[in-house]
């Protein structure tokens, strides 16, 4: 006997998650339709309701429901200082640092030229725009220490030392509490390359 | 009883010690990744490992692109299976515009160069390449050099100090250049890519200190990438032209 269409769309659509393959898939939809259906239910309006409401702020491109969300509205926070992470959840780290008093700006990537990401599809022009709002007098740039976030920082900067904007870039070392003993060679080598006057 | 040549499956399926690049690597699965790797005596592979994607796996500071590693894999597959990877360092991280013509380098043996096809010269002249970007050289002789290197590995080889018709390049000749046939005088070819004989002398000899030799060079070895390429568009190029744009 055929599946029935609908589970059939169901199990592909829920394919679309990162890591979910066929056969995990069709565990999720067996569960939800047998053992949960409200779950189910609260799923399929939440998602409805994330994407009918959820929209990129004007000025830091996360995710907000407003067209600029609390954070840059807030008082408390420094307009002077803006820095520019790769994903939200990397903000959400640097909040948790209670190290950053200022604002964000989120890529929502990082340039891939193997992949065939680069500055177009990451929106450049809109961080540089809202880079030069004569506000802003210093970017920080805290995407990642991998190939592709110190490429995206260093383009970054180049373009924004083009319009005067003053740019910092987040240091690498090596974690705190590690000792040299126990850390990969990479690192080591990095710090030492990276070594400072003291 | 165990036949006698399954041995010598097992041990070519288990590789030790293998100098070898990281090209590029894509996300498999929750935790995993697909590299696309360089190996100096294997060509280039596909392998898989496992768990390097996991917040904090020892993988993550050792995976890295334009770093000279050592992996050992196995499996007969057409993915072989991540079995220990060291990073063996002497080499600076590639910084700034050096990362994007890393990239360049990457896209040309991703493109160009089949799977499991050893190609020792071409690793050195790769792990060179990489040794200068890496030393902050930006000249875009060394890209030159390497695509030089890799069209002659890879059995393309330019024919550069004599003509189509076996005669010597004349230094103060006019030339145009065509693929597989080689450079013809420019009054005998309607086609090609127009190029002085010093250009083509320079580009044998490695010798790009002249500036119109170099840009006739990159010219030249861009008609003949993009045949051997049958078309594809370089990611990075174009990548590079935008960032020129913003």
């Amino acid at each position: 006997m055929a599946t029935p269409s609908s589970l059939d769309a169901l199990v592909a659509a829920l394919r679309c998650l990162p890591g979910v393959g066929p056969k995990s898939a069709q565990r999720m939809v067996y569960h939800l339709l047998q053992h949960d259906p409200r779950g189910a239910e609260r799923l399929a309006k939440a998602l409805e309701t994330a994407l009918r409401t959820l929209r990129h702020c004007d000025r830091c491109n996360n995710f907000t429901e407003a067209e600029v969300c609390d954070r840059c509205l807030s008082s408390k926070r420094d307009p002077s200082q803006l820095c520019v992470v790769e994903m939200p959840a990397d903000l959400n780290i640097m909040e948790q640092t209670h190290a950053f008093q200022g604002l964000y700006y989120v890529l929502m990537g990082r340039l891939s030229p193997l992949d065939g990401i680069g500055p177009r599809e990451l929106a450049f022009d809109r961080l540089l725009a809202r880079a030069s709002d004569g506000v802003v007098k210093e970017v920080i740039l805290a995407t990642n220490l991998t190939n592709e976030g110190e490429a995206t920082a260093h383009y970054l900067s180049e373009m924004l030392h083009a319009r005067g904007v003053k740019v910092s870039r987040i240091a690498r070392g090596l974690p705190l509490g590690s000792e040299l003993e126990y850390s990969d060679a990479a690192s080591v080598a990095q710090a030492f390359i990276e070594r400072r006057d003291y | 009883m165990t036949p006698p040549h399954s041995r010598v499956t097992q041990q070519r399926q288990r590789v030790d010690g293998a100098a070898a690049f990281l090209l590029h690597a894509y996300p498999y699965s929750e935790t995993s990744l697909i590299l696309e790797v360089f190996a100096r005596d294997h060509g280039r592979l596909a392998i898989l490992a496992r768990g390097a994607r996991r917040p904090r796996s020892a993988l993550r500071a050792v995976l890295v692109s334009f770093q000279p590693l050592e992996l050992g894999w196995f499996g007969g597959g057409e993915v072989k299976t991540l079995a220990k990877a060291e990073w063996l360092g002497g080499m600076p991280l590639l910084a700034r515009e050096g990362l994007l013509l890393g990239y360049y380098l990457n896209e040309l043996l991703l493109k160009l160069l089949p799977r499991e096809d050893a190609h020792a010269n071409l690793f050195d002249a790769y792990a060179a390449a990489l040794a200068a970007l890496s030393r902050g050289a930006t000249e875009t002789a060394e890209l030159r050099r390497f695509e030089k290197a890799m069209l002659r590995e890879l059995g393309y080889g330019l024919l550069l100090d004599h003509d189509g018709a076996g005669n010597e390049i004349d230094v103060a000749g006019r030339y145009r250049y065509l693929v597989e046939r080689g450079a013809m005088p420019e009054a005998l070819a309607e086609s090609g890519v127009l190029v002085t004989g010093k250009t083509l002398l320079d580009l044998a000899a490695d010798d790009y200190s002249d500036a119109r030799s170099l840009a006739e060079s990159k010219q030249l070895m861009r008609h003949l990438l993009s045949h051997y390429l049958s078309g594809q568009p370089l990611q990075t190029r174009r990548v590079f032209l935008e960032l020129q744009d913003v």
